[in-house]
């Protein structure tokens, strides 16, 4: 290539590149840099006070109950949750495999969940966990069982979250699964077929290994999602009872917006940032792996 | 003896199928009942299969009260946001397929997309929020379009780029050999070959840009430019007892989305085949 | 190529109704946007803007109907963005004095002196002094919109049974729960607002205050005191006699079972709930309801003023038009409209001492009385918070999680730690 040619080459590479570039810059290099500084401070949102204070917003978080719980939380709903749908989605996937009358249909309908708003899902589901006159307890009573406190009793709280979430993005990994099955070339079938093997060994030793870029890649999805979890608590159960479905995401927004303590909101954050860093890490190495 | 197997298998997998789809459908079921309900009937202790005496009123007062704005808003944000974000994405994934910027740009930006898809949004809801105030975009629709570009922009570039990673160069470098301009290869070549892989980013975009609910709850507070997750919300509140509107805006706010899911499901799986090849 | 230009086309066609979205305005119609509370507060603000309506008919309202804790967020946010997306806001008393100091609130005592007019006495005094800035003095930044004054509520028919007329003290209350819970079955003795938060703190704080204790002292936390102790120790015992899902219980619970009848006493109504007790088509327990005074213990029962006041943001774009609506909201024509319709309560002399509302709202005098000589909450900048935290804590003693003595500790570090 010619020189001149080269350098409008190069050139409109930069450009193209530029604009995602500056705009993912400023929306997030300068709120992180922010935030970073904020958390030294004792800062009202409301007064616009300033005072620093070193360390202390990160010694007392990290010493609160309140936050070691949100964090054990975001954990538990995290692992729980984007392992179960991938689960299940693996299996519903497995299990619809062969071709039916009505698989279009039943596969649209499968997906629909994922498709509606969450909050319009929170609050169908708010309706059947209500406690009294919620359709789950109804059915429960009606099989001669006690009513369960869905969203009220704090052991349960956050498994009935969970639950929610299942329902909601097991479509997901199912589509995921099934979409990396139907491209799976059908002479590996049949050669195994033709070597004797029975339905189980083809599905665990043939079809599962192929699939398992597409199965982590799924759980990793899920993983980045769930971890973000808010707007599911701030809907179903504002973060109780007794704080059992606080998450990180939702105690920043309680001390960034009901209290307006942006200072220990912006320690929260960075606390945060480290546990995203870790999983991006993690991640990171994986992705690479892959592409080697 | 095979026979009989054979028959288990397909009554276990009918049961499966039946339970499969039941779960999925209840909700939405539930949704279409309790919006049909009166008042009355839906706090009675004893949940009802279908409407003791249907009623159109929920979504009468619904409507009245508006929802077409919100709606509308809803529509615009996510169509622009989504449009947006197809197009910088793109733009900068096809860059960093195809070039390899210094100091290791390509990794590093792609490592940073990754960590702001994981970043739960309320780190930086804080402090953008000032900033936003600052330069006047609080309060109004553009400033939530490019709020949602911190969903959106990250997705679709991580997307697009894997979708033009596995494409091979061949064609490009025939048509630069032809004479013809990098944007014209990019618009006349590239675009086409990845086009269902865009429209599946596409339609995954909207949808999350459909459903956001924390940047449109604290950028937004003119009630005429709310967005329908914030209006939805509401309705669940400390005096919910009206499980009636709630549902019937509930499904007013899912229609659209559930008559493409047609589309969706046809063109993720497009889309998502061909990624996975 | 076509697909792409028609992808254009819709683009170019939203990006611009995007932008001016929001933005008409017809000329010669003012919009006053309101954010107000949902529930009955949100049809009593109903009822006012119809009435304006008819003699403003030029004046268009949107009005925000929002959950307390919504209601304090968004209007923070908003008042700090100052965009003047708001015209009226309603602020719950406690939390008046953080916006007062914030500076954010136009200044109503000015605006009553531009317009030549000075606050209507009927106005109870005590009322009007909390929007005033430093309290009680000041400068007047919010009027009040709803008399809410706490008070306790139960079945006098039931407590006859077993002695009592009128509580004088805790201790009866509790005696009288035990012997409920002992001989009726199916009623629920005692009943209050479990969910964590502003719910079961306000339900707690009669019993905190008559056991003689105190959130701040001097501006600093008392939660460590043997009154405090005794006061927390006495509410877990009373919350036995309490149902089980307690801790998910709010207005809604606490107000749909005494209208039904099945709960005997609840030691923390707001008039603002309970304005169907005396209605036969809704209430079940016409006439045997007696809303009262809180019982004393240590202290004399000294009621809770839970006032809504209302307020105008200083950027709103229509100060004077809001300041005119306001003038309407509070007048004695509106109050009583109000009153009777919704059952929200007023904050005027005369409004209580109409004779059918005294009938169908029996408890207007003692609430005319707590507004003229109850007490506020104390008035600090860090309310939410200290309430956030005594909530969290009480309710953890509630369920079990943890002592009274330690719940207590808790809360004292805490706050302590808020305050400083």
């Amino acid at each position: 290539m010619k020189q001149s040619q080269r350098a409008a080459y190069n050139s409109f590479f930069y450009l193209i590149f530029a604009p995602a570039l500056l705009l993912i810059l400023f929306l997030t290099i300068y709120p992180i840099s922010s935030i970073v500084y904020d958390s030294f401070f004792r800062y009202d949102f409301i007064s616009n006070t300033r005072e620093f204070i070193g360390l202390q917003n990160y010694s007392r978080i990290i010493g609160e109950e309140l936050f070691q719980r949100s964090f054990t939380n975001t954990l538990i709903f995290t692992f729980v949750a984007s392992t179960l749908e991938v689960i299940l989605g693996v299996f519903f996937a497995f299990m619809l495999q062969r071709k039916f009358r009505g698989k279009r249909i039943s596969s649209l309908i499968i997906i629909f969940p994922m498709i509606i708003s969450t909050m319009v899902i929170c609050a169908v589901w708010q309706t059947f966990f209500h406690y009294e006159i919620g359709l789950f307890n109804f059915i429960l009573g009606k099989l001669g069982l006690s009513p369960v406190g869905w969203l009220t009793d704090q052991h349960v709280a956050l498994f009935s979250v969970i639950l929610v979430d299942i329902w909601q993005w097991t479509p997901f990994a199912f589509l995921i699964i099934q979409a990396g099955m139907s491209s799976i070339p059908s002479d590996i079938f049949e050669a195994a077929q033709i070597d004797g093997a029975n339905r189980r060994q083809i599905s665990f030793r043939i079809t599962l290994p192929i699939l398992s870029s597409q199965i982590l890649l799924v759980l990793m999805l899920r993983t980045i999602d769930t971890f973000r979890l808010f707007d599911k608590v701030y809907a179903l159960t504002g973060g109780g009872p007794a704080n059992a479905t606080q998450t990180l995401s939702t105690f920043i927004y309680r001390e960034g917006f009901s209290f307006f303590n942006f200072g220990r909101a912006s320690s929260a954050s960075v606390l945060t940032l480290f546990v995203v860093a870790f999983l991006a890490l993690f991640y990171v190495r994986s992705l690479l792996k892959e592409d080697n | 003896m095979y026979r009989l197997r054979k028959h288990m298998n397909t009554v276990l997998f009918a049961l499966v199928l039946i339970v499969l789809l039941a779960i999925t459908i209840t909700p939405i079921y539930w949704m279409v009942n309790t919006s049909l309900k009166t008042p009355r009937e839906v706090i009675n202790p004893v949940p009802t299969l279908t409407p003791q005496s249907p009623t159109l009123n929920n979504y009468r007062t619904v409507f009245e009260s508006g929802l077409w704005k919100n709606f509308s808003n809803s529509v615009v944000v996510a169509i622009s946001a989504t449009f947006a974000s197809i197009i910088l994405a793109f733009l900068a994934s096809y860059a960093l397929v195809r070039y390899r910027f210094p100091l290791r740009m390509n990794k590093l930006f792609l490592v940073w997309v990754l960590v702001v898809r994981i970043l739960p949004p309320i780190v930086l809801a804080v402090p953008l929020f000032t900033v936003f105030n600052q330069i006047g975009l609080i309060n109004t629709l553009p400033g939530l379009i490019v709020a949602f570009q911190i969903y959106t922009l990250p997705y679709s570039i991580w997307l697009i780029y894997g979708f033009l990673k596995s494409l091979p160069a061949e064609f490009e470098e025939a048509a630069t050999i032809d004479g013809a301009s990098p944007i014209r290869i990019l618009f006349s070549i590239v675009a086409p070959l990845v086009r269902s892989g865009i429209i599946a980013t596409s339609i995954f975009s909207l949808i999350l840009a459909w459903n956001e609910f924390l940047f449109a709850l604290l950028f937004v507070r003119s009630p005429k430019l709310l967005t329908l997750p914030v209006v939805i919300s509401r309705y669940i509140g400390e005096y919910t007892t009206q499980w009636g509107e709630l549902m019937a805006i509930g499904l007013f706010a899912s229609l659209p989305i559930l008559l493409f899911s047609n589309v969706v499901y046809k063109k993720q799986t497009e889309g998502f085949s061909m990624s996975l090849k | 190529m076509k697909r792409l230009s028609i992808v254009v086309a819709i683009a170019l066609l939203l990006i611009p109704s995007a932008v001016f979205a929001g933005g008409a305005q017809e000329t010669g119609v003012t919009t006053l946007t309101i954010a107000g509370r949902d529930g009955a507060y949100g049809d009593a603000m109903e009822l006012a803007i119809a009435s304006y309506q008819e003699a403003n008919p030029n004046v268009e309202f949107e009005l925000l109907k929002l959950s307390g804790s919504e209601l304090k967020e968004q209007s923070v946010i908003e008042l700090r963005g100052g965009t003047g997306a708001f015209d009226v806001i309603l602020i719950d008393d406690p939390f008046l004095t953080q916006l007062q100091e914030a500076g954010w609130l136009a200044d109503l005592d000015a605006l009553y002196q531009e317009k030549g007019l000075s606050i209507d006495e009927d106005l109870v005094e005590n009322m009007v002094n909390i929007g005033r800035y430093p309290y009680p003095n000041g400068k007047l930044l919010a009027l009040p919109h709803v008399g809410n004054v706490a008070l306790f509520a139960y079945r006098q028919d039931i407590s006859k049974k077993y002695g009592v007329d009128k509580f004088a003290t805790w201790t009866e209350v509790l005696e009288v729960a035990k012997k409920i819970k002992a001989n009726e079955g199916g009623m629920t003795p005692v009943l209050f607002r479990g969910v964590q938060g502003n719910p079961i703190v306000t339900g707690f704080l009669p019993i905190y205050w008559a056991f003689g204790a105190d959130i701040l002292v001097d501006g600093k936390p008392a939660f460590n005191t043997p009154e405090a102790l005794n006061a927390l120790e006495y509410f877990l015992e009373l919350a036995k006699y309490a149902p089980e899902g307690v801790t998910a219980y709010q207005s809604a619970q606490v107000s749909d079972a005494l209208l039904a009848g099945t709960a005997a006493m609840a030691i923390e109504v707001w008039p603002g709930w309970i304005g169907n007790l005396e209605n036969p088509e809704l209430s079940n327990v016409v006439g045997k309801v007696k809303i009262a005074a809180h019982p004393g213990q240590v202290n004399q029962s000294s009621s809770m003023i839970g006032a809504w006041m209302v307020g105008i943001p200083k950027d709103s774009k229509n100060i004077d038009a809001a300041f005119d609506f306001l003038l309407h909201l509070t007048s004695a024509e509106t109050q009583e409209a109000i009153a009777r319709e919704t059952g929200v309560p007023p904050t005027r002399h005369s409004v209580h001492q109409i004779a059918d509302l005294v009938a169908s709202y029996p408890w207007y005098p003692a609430q005319l009385d707590g507004q003229k000589t109850g007490s506020v909450r104390p008035r600090t900048n860090y309310w939410s918070e200290i309430e956030s935290v005594f909530g969290d804590y009480l309710q953890r003693a509630l369920v079990g999680n943890l002592t009274a003595k330690q719940a207590l500790n808790e809360i004292q570090t805490r706050v302590a730690e808020i305050v400083e």
